[in-house]
């Protein structure tokens, strides 16, 4: 073996995964993350830093090529593995770990690879007034459908000027039409007791906490404190898989609340009426982005007694869910996704960033079409 | 006594940084997996590989390693339309600048070159980043990068001035801007005792301009990496392990201005002053995962308006300290 070899060896014992996520596919989704956990592996920023692509769930025809870009934009050596099903979601990550350290394959892939395609002949940039009557190049800049921290399948189509946000669309990218879908795992529990299945209070207490946690996770990475974001995953992973520690809960709750820094940063971004929040059945985002993350650590700090609850959860309508009211017509996410563009404008990228993260809309509840027996949700494909 | 070194320490001096820069690289990794292991969620057996103290001073050991490998077989990146002089500059510079400010810092009674403007060829050396970081923001033509540039610049405009205050006071203390001599200074006391509002704001501003831990938003996860969005393989590490340079390079810095610098019972000089570098390190890498990264919108305010009228003052008190030692 050379030099490369054993370099490309050594790599390959910590790989950096990439996880690229479909509505739908958010069961597979965590059982990635929790394997990428578990095995001490940081996920990548962006695909400039990654080695190894995880793709979760069934990405639809326009998400499909959003993937296959971020995979041509991966420098090799890189593997990739398409992961449909929870179950074998920890075979298939160490599969594609197993062909990163694969230097006859690593060559093949950079012989196989164009010399990258340069586009000359770029239009100028239009400029317009800014919030401050200057004139300043205007560039159109979308975030996701694939980012780190980002809810799948959310494509924000943002106007800025420098780093601030002049105008901002949202756009659905959805999983695969061909491929039946199951309920969107967040509100699953309360689906079920309105479908007239048997569920517990508890299986919902642990179902809403693990959700909050999830949001937690995302807020607090894209806030950029990794080590309070590691914790909140490890502890939904925890209540996800039945080893739940409610001392673990309550001491984040507490540490996290504690943080005066973080109010600090979060203060005043992205405010939303109160009333205007209940009228549209949201009540869980009103306030500013701290109202929202405290809200959801007190609403995870409550549920922990609820935990061992036995008794069925009433099947009524609406139902509470953890982003919203369920069952009046148009899914809570989809109500976050209007209310969005318009919470964003004029704040600066990191602020849009933590707005977004705060209201953490779940595109499953989007696309999936059978909302508790109201209108079915319409579907906007990323085709506009 | 704190002397220039003869010429054959410029050699020494990328060692000991490099192996500093290492230690502490490691031990981020192992204080990250160990809080993994307190999530108390799945965490399995082998927890990141962190288990008991053996498995962290493996992991210590590796973690880097891995790391740098990686960042050595990747393949390196262009976008389209680049400046690519200027963009491959950038890192150059981020990466010269730790090593280039560490020439005044002493280890123990040697330093590599002892200048009479010591203090000043620091700062200098480490306002070379702003030019570096930006240019490869810049350079790379990618709006993430760009913006991730000027946050950059917006952080150096908060904590600039506050660190230059520090600086000064330390100067002050021993009417001198040679380091050498603010080290033989500290003989009986530590400067750390009487400035210690000095001490404090030099360590934030040091973390600042390193551009790590709570102030890394240039490099930050929510733009995809900042200025390291459209880089990889050499270009990314040349930023990665200039980083963690410049990190050591002003805690060594700190250590020599405010915490006695070799001075202290038992041990030979350059040991002291390397168990004191360690332990700020250590101290650093341990506040850093207990807050959330500062944006500069929020943090302009403060470092204006409450870090630098008190550096100010300290300076103050130093300087009437220093005229009264003069009088009497």
């Amino acid at each position: 073996m050379d030099l490369r070899e054993r370099l490309l060896c050594g790599a390959a014992g910590r790989p950096r995964p990439l996880i690229a996520v479909a509505p739908g596919g958010t069961r597979v989704r965590l059982a990635a993350e929790r394997t990428v956990r578990t095995r001490g592996w940081v996920e990548a920023d962006g695909p400039a830093d990654a080695d190894l692509l995880l793709v979760c769930g069934h990405p639809g025809p326009e998400l499909a090529a959003a993937v296959e870009r971020v995979w041509a934009a991966m420098p090799g050596p890189r593997a990739r593995s398409q992961m449909v099903r929870a179950q074998g979601a920890a075979d298939l990550v160490e599969v594609g770990r197993r062909g990163l350290a694969d230097w006859p394959a690593a060559r093949a892939d950079v012989a196989d690879r164009l010399s990258g395609m340069r586009i000359d002949g770029r239009p100028m940039a239009d400029r317009a007034p800014d919030r401050d009557g200057l004139k300043l190049d205007v560039l159109h800049l979308p975030l996701g459908p694939i980012l780190a921290d980002w809810p799948a399948g959310l494509a924000l189509r943002l106007v800025v000027q420098g780093d601030i946000v002049q105008e901002a669309e949202s756009e659905v990218f959805a999983g695969s039409p061909s491929v039946g879908r199951d309920r969107p795992f967040w509100s699953e529990s309360w689906l079920r007791a309105a479908g007239g299945e048997r569920v517990t209070a508890g299986d919902a207490a642990r179902r809403r906490a693990a959700s909050h946690l999830d949001g937690l996770g995302r807020l607090l990475s894209v806030a950029g404190w990794p080590d309070a974001a590691t914790t909140a995953r490890g502890l939904r992973d925890g209540l996800l898989t039945g080893a739940a520690s409610s001392t673990g809960i309550h001491r984040f709750v507490r540490r996290i609340d504690r943080s005066r820094t973080l109010r600090w940063l979060t203060d005043g971004l992205g405010v939303l009426d109160d009333a205007v929040a209940r009228k549209h059945g949201v009540p869980g985002a009103a306030g500013d982005v701290t109202a929202r993350w405290r809200r959801w650590l007190a609403e995870t700090g409550a549920c922990v007694a609820e935990f061992d609850r036995d008794d069925p959860l009433p099947g009524q309508t609406p139902a509470v869910g953890p982003r919203g009211l369920l069952g009046i017509g148009q899914a809570p996410s989809a109500t976050l996704l209007d209310l969005l563009p318009g919470l964003v404008v004029g704040s600066d990228l990191a602020g849009a960033r933590l707005i977004v993260a705060s209201l953490d809309p779940d595109l499953d509840e989007v696309t999936h079409s059978d909302q508790l027996g109201g209108e079915p949700a319409p579907t906007r494909d990323g085709g506009r | 006594m704190v002397e220039s070194a003869p010429l054959w320490s410029v050699l020494v001096l990328p060692l000991v940084l490099g192996a500093l820069a290492f230690a502490v690289a490691g031990l981020d990794a192992v204080v990250a997996a160990r809080g993994l292991r307190g999530a108390r969620g799945v965490g399995g057996a082998r927890g990141g590989g962190a288990a008991g103290l053996g498995g962290a001073v493996r992991l210590a050991v590796t973690a880097p390693l891995r790391d740098t490998a990686r960042l050595l077989v990747q393949r390196r990146r262009a976008t389209t339309r680049p400046d690519p002089a200027l963009w491959r500059l950038g890192g150059a510079v981020v990466f010269a600048a730790g090593p280039l400010a560490a020439l005044v810092v002493p280890l123990g009674r040697y330093a590599v070159t002892d200048l009479s403007v010591g203090v000043v060829w620091f700062n200098a050396m480490e306002v070379g980043v702003w030019g570096g970081l930006w240019l490869a923001g810049w350079g790379a033509n990618s709006a993430y990068s760009l913006v991730a540039g000027y946050r950059f610049v917006a952080q150096g405009l908060a904590y600039e001035l506050p660190h230059m205050f520090a600086l000064i006071t330390a100067a002050l203390g021993a009417e001198s801007l040679r380091v050498g001599a603010i080290v033989d200074a500290q003989d009986g006391l530590w400067f750390v005792v009487w400035m210690p509002v000095g001490f404090v704001v030099f360590l934030v501003s040091a973390v600042a301009m390193a551009f790590w831990g709570p102030f890394s938003a240039p490099l930050g996860r929510d733009l995809a990496g900042g200025v390291l969005v459209e880089l990889s393989g050499v270009d990314r590490l040349l930023i990665l392990a200039g980083r963690w340079l410049l990190l050591v390079a002003a805690a060594g810095m700190s250590v020599a201005l405010f915490l006695g610098g070799g001075h202290g019972p038992l041990l030979p000089a350059w040991l002291w002053t390397l168990v004191k570098t360690i332990l700020v390190l250590a101290a650093l890498v341990w506040a850093r995962r207990r807050m959330p990264t500062v944006r500069m919108d929020r943090f302009e305010e403060l470092a204006w308006m409450v870090l630098l009228p008190l550096s100010i003052l300290q300076s103050l008190v130093v300087s009437v300290v220093v005229l009264m030692r003069a009088a009497s």
